[in-house]
């Protein structure tokens, strides 16, 4: 048998990014990570919304669903419960994950199903040609806020790990190496998996660029002493980190059971390979009798 | 218990002599109180409908026993709660009907508690109709055995008091006597109870479905089944994950469902287009209720049938079945599934409020010819060495032979993109028209046999009615009225709504010498359909529609019958 490597994961669709964007190095974490995983590309399926980053499993040789704006979650979740042996990642930006898809991205979190999600964070909407995001920094202008952005932007990490998320980090898209490592991580880890990777918008977002982040993250892991990933409350606050110094790395893990562990329905056989050609049906017309 | 569970309970004893039953549940959007009523008709003959006339009331209370008294037939009996209800001298003004007061909450609290006040009435109803009081041992024994013994028992000790009450004031025998008609061979369900079994039977593994009324019991029959079915059953967030989840189960290769009624249905139409774009078969049950909005959460209307043949933007074959009654809300549910494999798509059961959780006795379901059908499905070996498999590949009956998600060799992306035959996304104009061309083209392979109406009374109809959903029971019990009256009078009851055998149905319409509609709607949903599939129009005068958000009665629709048979 012949393991796969990185480039049983190419295939030859057109990629439709703007040169130089933050989600041509998370398309190849994603390779990195799944190739060295030992995976092959029929038993992985990544699914997505709609946003630019959202195109991507169009550009990944594996199974995908690129469903609706910041419905990336629940498809994913319904595929990991069709087929619980799949590999099943999600990816998508800020805006459809933090913002129309908020709700399902608590939830998620909460119901630990063992899946991946990837966030192409710009803090910035690309698609829809520049608007402000739930994760753009107050005053922000943008054409939707030229003015200033009102609001506070949502914290995805402290959010993930109050909601319940059991493997919460943030990458940069500037850290190919470091990025493919989180992502395999998220990926081994039995649960639902955070990766909010900083993702500079070349096109619209003049602020936080590549520059930006550069300068200012440093890794968790290599700080002096490490870091507690046990230590919920520490996360919770570590999360709150953001100016000078911007931490990226493992923010916060726990083991606890997946929720298709908690389904003897998928004890043995996936849903998707069990027998419906003669199902029985007497006890339940019995039960009306 | 609550009166709905007595109710289902003297319907079932009905049906242990023999009888068939109907059940009709009339209760606001309240948790408890509010004016609720439970209905239940028995008969040896087949029955179909609740009737306007009722032979027992049982009034729980005074405004119950005011309310309905006047429902009562010549020589019916009105028994209310002596201890709580005190009707004064005059206030029931009829002489032809008997009342039994009985201290039915001082014999509650003295067998155990308030809460038997329903079971100490359900015993004196028995008793004022003959019921052998085995049968009603026989009948909670078989219901709540699996709440344990003590309950069991403390309930029938509360039945026998209400049942003794009655019989030691009965001196003459009252006018119905139930009586062993026939084996006890049917079974007792409500139209939400039929299609989750034939979703079961049909081999659904995955339901996500939010709580909506008139649709949760499909929740909770599905959720009380998911082990000894092997189901996944997940009460999601809101409607919108409940129905990306079942288009993302849909396209990794297993059966399912969703639930819902009007409001969550709007929520569901993004991702409805999506399955129907993606080619991806999945099933809604969309029980309808009054709206818009809000609307009368508990009450009923057929008011969807537009919304969902057209819900969602652009342009994508969806089917959309209606069930009538529950043989067909097993059936149709059962084929639904099969057909939204057979042309990958998704498909919508419309089941209203009053067939949703309205019991209705039926012979069990005839499994023998129901055979799981799953399509184009790709084996491991057709897909084998397969190197440029192509899921969306153009046709000639425009189905794309489709993989099990994790198969070798199947790799595709489900998208909500227009896509080329790969599924990569494209905006080339030729390559447009060929997909949604092809995605039409699906629909014909749907056989007609599949989706011809159904056809009741006379073949030569002096006046034919045209309805769907659960009208279609008050319609044939009017039908009953009408040959009684020497009237011709037919029905064509139409099932499916997408596609719609427009051929046969404007056969149908064009034998009888008059034709009418009869809809749950204040526009004439069915009819404008029928216009513009037939070109055959049904003009307002010959339309009996019903907005009350209350079921039709077959003495009303009869009335009407006469009219337009008088008229011309």
């Amino acid at each position: 048998m012949i393991m796969a490597t990185l480039a049983s994961f190419n295939n030859t669709n057109k990629i439709q990014w703007c040169p130089g964007c933050g989600d041509f190095a998370i398309l190849l974490a994603m390779k990195n990570a799944i190739a060295s995983s030992g995976l092959e590309p029929h038993q992985v399926c990544v699914s997505s919304g709609v946003g630019c980053g959202s195109k991507l499993p169009h550009y990944i040789k594996t199974y995908g669903f690129e469903g609706l704006h910041g419905r990336s979650l629940p498809p994913a979740t319904a595929i990991k419960l069709s087929n619980h042996e799949l590999t099943v990642l999600a990816v998508g930006g800020d805006g459809d994950g933090y913002g129309i898809g908020l709700g399902h991205f608590l939830h998620t979190c909460r119901r630990n199903i063992d899946i991946t999600y990837i966030v192409q964070n710009n803090q910035i909407y690309g698609l829809t040609t520049g608007q402000t995001s739930p994760t753009s920094e107050k005053g922000t202008k943008t054409r939707s806020t030229p003015h200033g952005v009102i609001e506070l932007p949502v914290n995805p990490i402290s959010l993930a790990i109050s909601a319940g998320a059991s493997f919460v980090a943030r990458g940069f898209s500037g850290d190919l190496k470091h990025l493919s490592e989180l992502i395999k991580l998220g990926m081994a880890h039995k649960g639902f998996a955070l990766i909010d990777v900083f993702q500079p918008c070349v096109t619209y977002n003049k602020v936080n660029t590549f520059q930006f982040f550069q300068q200012r993250c440093y890794k968790l892991q290599d700080q002096q002493g490490g870091w507690d990933t046990t230590d919920k409350i520490g996360a919770i606050a570590k999360a709150e980190e953001w100016g000078e110094k911007i931490p990226i790395g493992i923010f916060y893990q726990q083991k606890r059971p997946t929720y298709e562990d908690e389904l003897p329905q998928l004890s043995k056989v996936p849903l998707v390979r069990q027998p419906i050609d003669n199902i029985d049906i007497t006890k339940l017309m019995d039960e009306f009798y | 218990m609550g009166i709905m569970t007595l109710g289902n309970m003297f319907g079932k004893m009905l049906k242990m002599h023999g009888l068939n039953v109907v059940t009709v549940n009339d209760f606001p959007s309240l948790i408890r109180g509010g004016h609720n009523t439970n209905y239940i008709r028995g008969d040896s003959e087949p029955i179909y409908s609740a009737i306007k006339q009722i032979d027992v009331l049982v009034g729980l209370n005074k405004e119950a026993a005011l309310r309905h008294y006047n429902e009562l037939s010549k020589g019916g009996a009105l028994i209310y709660d002596e201890s709580k209800v005190k009707l004064a001298e005059g206030e029931i003004k009829r002489g032809d009907i008997r009342v039994f007061p009985i201290q039915l909450s001082a014999i509650a609290l003295k067998v155990g508690g308030e809460i038997f006040f329903n079971t100490v009435a359900l015993g004196a109803a028995c008793a004022l109709v003959s019921i052998e009081f085995a049968v009603i041992e026989d009948a909670m024994k078989q219901t709540w055995g699996r709440k344990g013994p003590e309950i069991v028992q403390k309930n029938i000790n509360a039945a026998k008091e209400g049942y003794q009450a009655i019989k030691s004031v009965l001196k003459e025998q009252f006018k119905i006597k139930i009586a062993k008609v026939g084996p006890d061979n049917q079974i007792l369900l409500t139209g939400n109870d039929a299609a989750c079994i034939g979703a079961v039977k049909a081999g659904v593994k995955l339901v996500a479905e939010y709580p909506m009324s008139p649709s949760s019991s499909v929740l909770h029959f599905m959720a009380a089944h998911e082990f000894s079915h092997s189901i996944v059953v997940k009460h999601t967030e809101d409607e919108i994950a409940a129905m990306n989840m079942i288009a993302g189960a849909g396209a990794a290769g297993v059966r399912a469902l969703t639930a819902t009624s009007g409001g969550g249905f709007s929520l569901m139409a993004e991702a409805l287009g999506l399955a129907g774009l993606s080619e991806i078969p999945c099933v809604i049950i969309n029980v309808q209720r009054a709206g818009p909005s809000t609307g009368l959460p508990t009450y009923g209307e057929q008011a969807d049938l537009k919304f969902a043949l057209c819900a969602s933007q652009g342009e994508f074959p969806r089917l959309v079945c209606a069930p009538g009654d529950v043989e067909e809300a097993f059936y149709e549910t059962f084929k639904m599934f099969n057909l939204t494999d057979l042309v990958q798509t998704p498909g919508i059961v419309l089941l209203d409020k009053e067939l949703s959780d309205g019991y209705q006795s039926t012979r069990k379901f005839d499994t023998s010819k129901l055979k799981v059908e799953r399509g184009k499905l790709l084996s491991d070996a057709q897909l084998d060495g397969k190197a440029d498999y192509k899921r969306f590949e153009i046709t000639e009956d425009g189905i794309s032979p489709r993989p099990l998600m994790g198969q070798k060799n199947g790799l595709f992306v489900a998208t909500s993109y227009e896509h080329d035959e790969t599924s990569f996304t494209t905006e080339e104009p030729k390559l447009r028209v060929g997909m949604i061309d092809k995605r039409w083209r699906k629909i014909k392979n749907i056989k007609s046999s599949d989706i011809v109406p159904k056809y009741y009374g006379d073949a030569n109809p002096d006046l034919l009615i045209v309805g769907w959903g659960s009208t279609k029971s008050p319609i044939l019990e009017s039908l009953k009225f009408a040959k009684k009256a020497g009237m011709k009078v037919g029905y064509l009851h139409i099932v499916w709504m997408y596609p719609f055998a427009s051929n046969e149905i404007l056969a149908a319409l064009k034998t009888a010498k008059k034709v009418v509609g009869i809809e749950m709607n204040s526009t004439g949903q069915l009819r404008d359909l029928v216009r513009e599939r037939t070109g055959f129009y049904i003009p307002d005068s010959q339309m009996y529609l019903k907005y009350d958000a209350r079921p039709f009665y077959p003495e009303d629709i009869f009335e009407f019958v006469k009219n337009q048979i008088e008229r011309k």
